[in-house]
């Protein structure tokens, strides 16, 4: 404890004023504030001021990750030695894991840090915590088969374009972990979509073993032929509903777990920092279009139409994108009311784009971008119908 | 009776809650009046510095209203009269007699009162020198004087952490309070509220009969402010009054006894005080008569008026002139203890459900610490989930900032009760109160301007 105050001293000067690393300021200030808090005291009434601040409030958000990465970690050893004939014993499986994650994490952290503290030392503010979570998220949203500059090239993409040119953190109406990775899939489709993408390739193959596929459950469920059932090739192809619950199959790094990301929405609904209204309406939004196109399934229509609503929350990373991309509370709906549509709208539009568009199979990321450009809208008219109510007071 | 029920707002859970125990503070040798604490006064002196003055001469007059004086707190010497930064006056403070010489104004009975017609009991009040605790919404500054006000409330206790009880203060005092009651009634011609707590019984049985609004809620549910935006159907009411209960037994004395009042009840509140209670203290005294026994081997907080909407005070300087209560707490300018970010935070109070504290139902200790660093705001929504009177803090302190004085209007500014909640749950520690509140004396400003 003395050694890490002596330590911050000791550094301290470099970064202070008149000092040579005055510039990284903001860089110096961030770290020491997660170990200190700085001793700043109100100037101004309300003389107390709550606990709660913002890093706090993103902290909790990377603590709700944590799980997901170290899911991400096993389950990308698990694939890569399945589809290369490899034992699945648990050691040999997370060092694989950790050796295709941790590059990945590593470089977006450093590019998503370097944006951040430039943009923060040429504005003379701080480091915003958003950055922390905007890096945590993307990661978990990439297959573990990018290469490294694609994934420096989302964060940037997503930190610069989604946030800072728009004023930084608070001032974005995107969610810049998803403008990042929406930038990826449609910039380099080749190596962020497909079913080849998903699956780390080890012990020097180039071709995964027949018995592996490597095909996701929603490019399945897009491509069952006419007359089929998509339940049935769901099945035959292994994807039966413990699988698709934990989320235990080839996708992006973290986003496959359901359960996890159930538990996390819960953790961040409990205390408070995940909007429940935002998360509500979205799996009800899910649930009750994937229902409304079972009611207009016929025989000769798409089989994906007769998808049961609980296989379209389970599959993918549609509860990964509810519990938190969505609930990003600065570029979602501030309403109370607003948040529910929002909500739904994504929850709606994510069926629309999985079942009606072939060439997208996970839609949530692109619905929670649409419905982004629509939050401040729904908020406006939210707010004119409140003051409509008030008694005028001039 | 009437019942409103408050469902916003927030009771802070934090130590130092003044006993019941009712002290006399040991007399001073100086008192002061500090005209830089009342709001919008734009104070002109007159008395110089050596000047003799008695108890209820005039020590400053009000520019905007030279009827409006305010009225020396003690007799003897004016000691030295302090400026501030641009000539404003800080404080103009009295060295006491031994035997203090007082003005004698008119001793009125309930008969006399009852007799009198209204603009006459202005007269009489604005010369005692207490019109200036008859406040009016939505700004807070003294009550005009010939506006016939569309209510009056009268507030029994408050909720901020920490005022004088009405229980402390009412007893002994109920024949003056229904004095004080009717003299109220007149200026406002019958529409007066006296409200209280739902909880609190005991103003219930000392003024029989006299109470006729109850609230229930969290802080600032007391506040006139907050009532009347409950309570309003028509924008003309808007510009009700209120007293503080103690005012009423402040003003009764003065017109009953003829002289002007020496002594109110004040509360000595915080973690810093070794022994929280109730004073009987002279106005005006310096602070360091009421907070003689404040604990040691810690920097404190002197701040004048609640832990949110109170300011902080030298401890050198004197109680204001409408101040009620002084509470001690620790600065906290210390650094946070090694990764304290991550810590449950059991003991760390909080609106949100972000740390354990919210399964913690003991009264905690609080510093003014910001608690951490100023961030853009991330619209996570806690002020507008605690704002008694509805407004949206997030959107409206924007349109100030933006320069939308219209729109801000239209979002309620000047419903705004001044309570402060939505600055302290803010995690982003963006200042809104401080925003609002110069918002809405700079509008107040202009106005007074255009009237005249």
């Amino acid at each position: 404890m003395k050694r890490i105050e002596r330590f911050f001293e000791f550094t301290r000067r470099h970064f202070e004023k008149g000092g040579k690393l005055e510039k990284l300021w903001p860089f110096y200030e961030s770290i020491e504030s997660v170990f200190f808090a700085p001793a700043r005291v109100s100037q101004v009434a309300p003389n107390v001021r709550d606990s709660l601040d913002v890093k706090r409030y993103m902290m909790l958000v990377i603590v709700a990750l944590l799980p997901h990465y170290a899911f991400g970690v096993y389950n990308v050893g698990y694939q890569s030695h399945l589809a290369s004939g490899l034992g699945t014993d648990f050691w040999p499986v997370i060092w694989t894991g950790l050796k295709s994650v941790v590059p990945i994490v590593v470089v977006v952290y450093i590019f998503g840090f370097a944006w951040e503290t430039l943009f923060a030392s040429v504005r003379k503010h701080e480091l915003s915590e958003g950055v922390l979570v905007t890096c945590a998220l993307l990661p978990l949203t990439l297959p573990p088969t990018i290469p490294l500059w694609q994934a420096a090239a989302g964060i940037s993409f997503g930190i610069v374009i989604g946030k800072e040119i728009f004023g930084g953190t608070g001032r974005n109406f995107l969610n810049p972990a998803l403008t990042g990775r929406a930038f990826l899939y449609f910039a380099y489709p080749v190596q962020n979509s497909g079913d080849a993408v998903w699956t780390v390739l080890t012990g020097a193959k180039s071709a995964p073993v027949d018995a592996f596929t490597g095909a996701t459950p929603l490019s399945i469920a897009a491509v069952t032929e006419r007359f089929g059932d998509v339940h049935a090739s769901l099945a035959d192809a292994g994807y039966g509903v413990s699988k698709l619950f934990f989320g235990l199959y080839p996708g992006s790094i973290g986003g496959t777990a359901t359960f996890l990301s159930i538990v996390g929405a819960a953790f961040l609904m409990i205390l408070g920092i995940a909007n429940y209204r935002i998360i509500f309406g979205c799996v009800i939004g899910l649930l009750s279009t994937a229902f409304l196109l079972n009611l207009l399934a016929t025989e000769s229509s798409m089989p994906y139409l007769s998808m049961n609503p609980m296989h379209h929350l389970m599959s993918g990373g549609a509860m990964f994108a509810f519990a938190y991309m969505a609930t990003d509370p600065v570029s979602a709906a501030h309403m109370q009311v607003s948040r529910w549509i929002f909500g739904f709208g994504i929850g709606t539009l994510t069926i629309l784009i999985r079942v009606f568009n072939p060439a997208f199979p996970e839609g949530v990321g692109l619905a929670v971008l649409f419905m982004n450009l629509f939050a401040p809208l729904l908020d406006h008219i939210e707010i004119k119908i409140k003051l409509r109510r008030r008694v005028p007071n001039v | 009776m009437k019942t409103i029920r408050v469902k916003k707002g927030y009771n802070l859970k934090i130590v130092g809650s003044p006993s019941h125990l009712l002290k006399k503070a040991e007399k001073p040798t100086y008192v002061a009046l500090q005209p830089e604490h009342i709001p919008f006064v734009k104070p002109r002196l007159k008395v110089a510095k050596g000047d003799r003055v008695a108890l209820g001469s005039p020590l400053i007059e009000d520019k905007r209203n030279t009827d409006i004086q305010f009225l020396s707190p003690g007799g003897g010497r004016v000691a030295d009269i302090r400026f501030g930064p641009r000539r404003v006056i800080q404080e103009i403070v009295i060295q006491l007699d031994e035997t203090e010489k007082k003005i004698d104004f008119e001793r009125y009975s309930q008969n006399d009162i009852d007799k009198m017609n209204r603009e006459q009991l202005v007269r009489v009040l604005v010369a005692g020198g207490l019109w200036p605790l008859i406040k009016e919404l939505p700004f807070r500054d003294y009550a005009r004087l010939d506006f016939l006000p569309p209510a009056l409330f009268v507030r029994l206790g408050s909720l901020e952490p920490f005022h004088p009880a009405p229980k402390v203060y009412l007893p002994g005092n109920e024949q003056l309070f229904r004095f004080g009651l009717s003299v109220l009634n007149k200026l406002a011609e019958g529409r007066v509220f006296v409200c209280r707590h739902e909880a609190d019984t005991e103003s219930t049985s000392l003024l029989d009969g006299l109470i006729n609004l109850t609230y229930t809620g969290n802080y600032p549910a007391h506040d006139p402010g907050v009532l009347l935006y409950r309570m309003k159907s028509s924008p003309q009411e808007n510009c009700s009054w209120f007293v503080d209960g103690q005012d009423v037994v402040l003003i009764a004395h003065m017109l009953r006894n003829g002289a002007y009042p020496t002594e109110r009840i004040v509360t000595l509140g915080g973690a810093g005080a070794r022994q929280p209670k109730h004073f009987i203290a002279r106005m005006g005294a310096p602070l360091s008569a009421i907070a003689a026994d404040q604990a040691e081997n810690e920097s404190w907080r002197y701040i004048q008026g609640g832990i949110l909407s109170g300011y902080g005070a030298r401890p050198q300087s004197y109680l204001g002139f409408s101040e009620t209560a002084l509470n001690l707490l620790p600065e906290g300018n210390r650094k946070g203890e090694l990764l304290g970010l991550f810590s449950p935070g059991y003991r760390k109070t909080t609106f949100s459900r972000a740390f354990l504290s919210k399964l913690n139902h003991q009264e905690l200790e609080m510093s003014c610490n910001m608690n951490g660093s100023e961030r853009a705001c991330i619209a996570c929504g806690y002020c507008t989930l605690v704002c008694p009177v509805d407004i949206l803090p997030q959107f409206t302190y924007k349109a100030i900032l933006a320069g939308e004085v219209e729109e801000s209007l239209e979002h309620g500014l000047l419903d705004c009760v001044e309570c402060a909640l939505c600055s302290y749950v803010c995690p982003s520690k963006i200042e809104l109160f401080e925003t609002i509140k110069n918002a809405k004396a700079a509008f107040y400003k202009e106005k007074e301007q255009v009237r005249r």
